[in-house]
């Protein structure tokens, strides 16, 4: 079992790509005019955004793929200054070969603010000349509409089973792995369509064994949850809140998912909870104090006890 | 509804200690159109801007029409918002003032926002109200030069004075005149952090008839604990961990770890409200370098926990150590690591770092019994050592 098998077996032509065929002719039409607009990738995670990004790079510049591409995550730099800072250096060269623009991936665009894709808005702009962006996000209408309508738009949707299958038969047959139907479907129910989840189980799945029942895949798959913060609210309003604390310390710690992550899952769940309306909203008006203490710099772990303190009070009822 | 709110003078009469300005604002208002179109009222926070551009607007018998920075930042969102506003007649009332609040909030980021304000400026048919705290930046340097400048000095400390005792009177706290005194000079000519610790500060039931007590011999955090946790607040108790020998952050440890042991519910609740204000007050120490906020924390941590019971209580508890600070250290070497793989990880996978981090059981699951794939992603023995934990 050699490599990530996201990588080993990520499509590198047209032809492999599957579930999304309208988008891929006409990207490959475009591609094979050699003269590509800017284009916006739009679906939901583990759909072939990306792959198909990296299919354009290789077959318009072959061999020179590397130097003419530049990937940015907009999620992860800090940034627009940043980023427009890496295009302008990035497309300040010249293209290497015969196609005369670079190409920009630019990632979940969907995470940058209206105020930040205003200024990408102008980046692109400025650097039409010599570069190509193509954008991806998950939620189209998250992106601004000057954007949009300079962009070719490209929908990409949830993977079929059939075609999650069909993947997973291929790989199952290159590693030489025993998988029964029962798995594929815990598989497939496990991954919602997103194709990159569904490998990385499949494979996590066979470091244990290579035979693969419904079994395994699903204790792979229950163990790989991210914790939930539903557990320590239930503590927290069942009135136990020595256990809520223990249980919001190991999510924040041995999961290190920071205080502003956990306020925000706080924030969704107080819907589901078992209490009045009225304290519902006075437990989100707290949480939103909390919350804005802990931008100004105040210790999460202090302001969120204290947080669930109150919740413990509107389990009790009171306010 | 905060103090600050509700105290908040609504017109010129109301305003303490800026006759001066009051009377220059006046001045700009009836040559309004004959010089300048707009008028820059800039100083340190708490003296009064925002106030005086709303008197202004209530003198006038005007409408206010209030634009933030983060409204400016756009040129296009700002010119749908202002020429309407600019070139049509308010519906309800004759006049218009359009204030632009905390003006240096601008950011660099666009560029926009600040010629179309001076274009605005240049076209306006009703006054404009500029406040900052900062006018003196370069990049307002044009700005300046188009509207009439006023400077707001940081208000007496008498003043500040009167004001506190007239909103203790109408709030029925009982306080010591010493007491007002002190806050209003510390209070640095800054109106509305006077009246904000005052407002914090009567939260404490008994706090303002505190008179401070001879120290107490040295004792050990488990006593203090003890008295505080147990014991009915008594006004010698604010002093109590002057005679503990641990800086005051540890002690913030020790009563978040203890406080559980004793307190239930609405007690739990409200000993904990009170170390987060503790735990804010520590904060602004830090970030003004103000240290006599110190004695705020020493209230809270102290007779305000204590008041946090509804009756005394018996019986022996033992308390524990801290153990946050231990377990974020060994936490945080893992998080290092977790961090430098999933980097390492989302590069060459083509993903964000963001959803890596999301994903990472899958994704260590895969790698850790892998030494192919920990050597293509050059992972660093360290790092090899974080996964197999």
């Amino acid at each position: 079992m050699r490599g990530i098998w996201t990588e080993k077996y990520r499509p590198s032509k047209f032809s492999e790509l599957v579930g999304q065929d309208n988008s891929v002719k006409r990207v490959e039409a475009l591609t094979n005019s050699m003269n590509i607009p800017h284009m916006l990738f739009a679906g939901p995670a583990g759909t072939g955004k990306s792959t198909l990004a990296l299919i354009v790079v290789k077959e318009l510049y072959k061999e020179n793929w590397k130097e003419n591409y530049l990937e940015l995550n907009a999620s992860d730099e800090r940034g627009i200054n940043v980023i427009r800072e890496k295009v302008k250096n990035f497309a300040r060269t010249k293209s290497l070969g015969n196609i005369p623009f670079k190409i920009i991936f630019l990632d979940e665009a969907d995470a940058l603010t209206p105020e930040a894709q205003q200024a990408l808005r102008r980046t692109m702009e400025n650097y039409s000349a010599t570069c190509r962006f193509i954008l991806s996000c998950n939620y189209s209408s998250k992106i601004i509409d000057p954007i949009q309508s300079r962009c070719a738009i490209f929908r990409f949707k949830l993977l079929e089973k059939k075609d999650i299958e069909k993947v997973i038969l291929k790989i199952a047959e290159k590693e030489n792995l025993a998988i029964k139907q029962d798995a594929v479907e815990i598989l497939y129910e496990g991954c919602e369509g997103d194709c990159r989840r569904c490998i990385n189980i499949l494979q996590s799945t066979a470091s244990i064994s290579p035979s693969i029942t419904s079994e395994l895949v699903a204790t792979i798959i229950s163990n790989t949850k991210p914790r939930d913060i539903k557990v320590v609210l239930d503590y927290a309003i069942s009135g136990d809140f020595q256990k809520a604390k223990e249980k919001l310390l190991d999510i924040m710690l041995k999961e290190s998912i920071s205080g502003q992550d956990v306020i925000k899952a706080i924030q969704k769940e107080i819907w589901n909870l078992p209490v009045e309306p009225v304290i519902k909203v006075k437990l989100t008006e707290k949480t939103g104090e909390t919350e804005f203490r802990m931008t100004e710099g105040s210790d999460p772990f202090i302001q969120l006890q204290a947080l669930l303190a109150s919740f413990v009070l509107a389990g009790l009822g009171e306010e | 509804m905060t103090w600050t709110e509700k105290y908040r003078p609504k017109k010129f009469e109301e305003i303490k200690g800026q006759d001066e300005a009051i009377f220059k604002i006046r001045n700009f208002i009836k040559n309004f159109g004959k010089i300048k179109n707009a008028l820059i009222l800039y100083g340190p926070p708490g003296t009064g801007k925002t106030s005086l551009a709303y008197a202004t607007a209530d003198e006038l018998n005007s409408e206010i029409f209030e634009l933030n920075a983060s409204d400016l930042r756009n040129k296009e969102k700002l010119r749908g918002i202002l020429k309407p506003a600019v070139e049509q007649k308010s519906l309800k009332k004759e006049n218009k003032i359009i204030l632009v609040d905390e003006v240096d909030g601008i950011s660099e980021l666009e560029e926009g926002g600040l010629p179309e304000l001076m274009g605005i400026i240049n076209t306006t048919s009703y006054p404009i109200i500029i406040t900052a705290n900062d006018i003196w930046n370069r990049k307002f340097s044009s700005l300046r030069k188009k509207c009439e400048l006023l400077q707001l000095k940081e208000i007496n400390y008498n003043i500040i004075k009167s004001v506190i005792s007239e909103i203790s009177k109408k709030e029925n706290l009982v306080i010591n005149d010493n007491f007002i005194t002190e806050l209003s000079i510390k209070a640095k000519g800054d109106l509305r952090a006077a009246i904000n610790d005052l407002q914090t500060l009567s939260k404490l039931k008994d706090y303002f008839s505190v008179i401070l007590d001879e120290r107490n011999k040295e004792t050990d955090i488990f006593n203090s604990l003890r008295r505080i946790f147990k014991e009915k607040p008594t006004n010698d108790m604010i002093n109590i961990f002057d005679s503990v020998n641990m800086p005051i952050d540890d002690i913030i440890l020790w009563l978040e770890e203890n406080i559980p042991a004793e307190y239930h519910g609405e007690e739990l609740a409200k000993a904990y409200d009170l170390l987060s204000k503790t735990d804010i007050f520590k904060g602004r120490i830090y970030k003004q370098q103000y240290w006599r906020f110190l004695i705020y924390e020493n209230i809270f941590l102290s007779y305000g926990i204590a008041s946090a019971k509804k009756n005394p209580k018996t019986g022996f508890t033992s308390y524990k150590k801290p153990s946050r600070i231990l377990q974020i250290w060994l936490n945080n070497q893992k998080t290092v690591h977790k961090k430098s793989i999933c980097e390492k990880y989302a590069q060459y996978v083509h993903v964000g770092q963001k959803r890596a981090m999301n994903e990472f059981p899958v994704i260590k699951q895969i790698i850790k019994s892998n030494p192919e794939i920990q050597k293509e992603l050059k992972l660093k023995e360290e790092e090899i050592e974080f996964l197999k934990i």
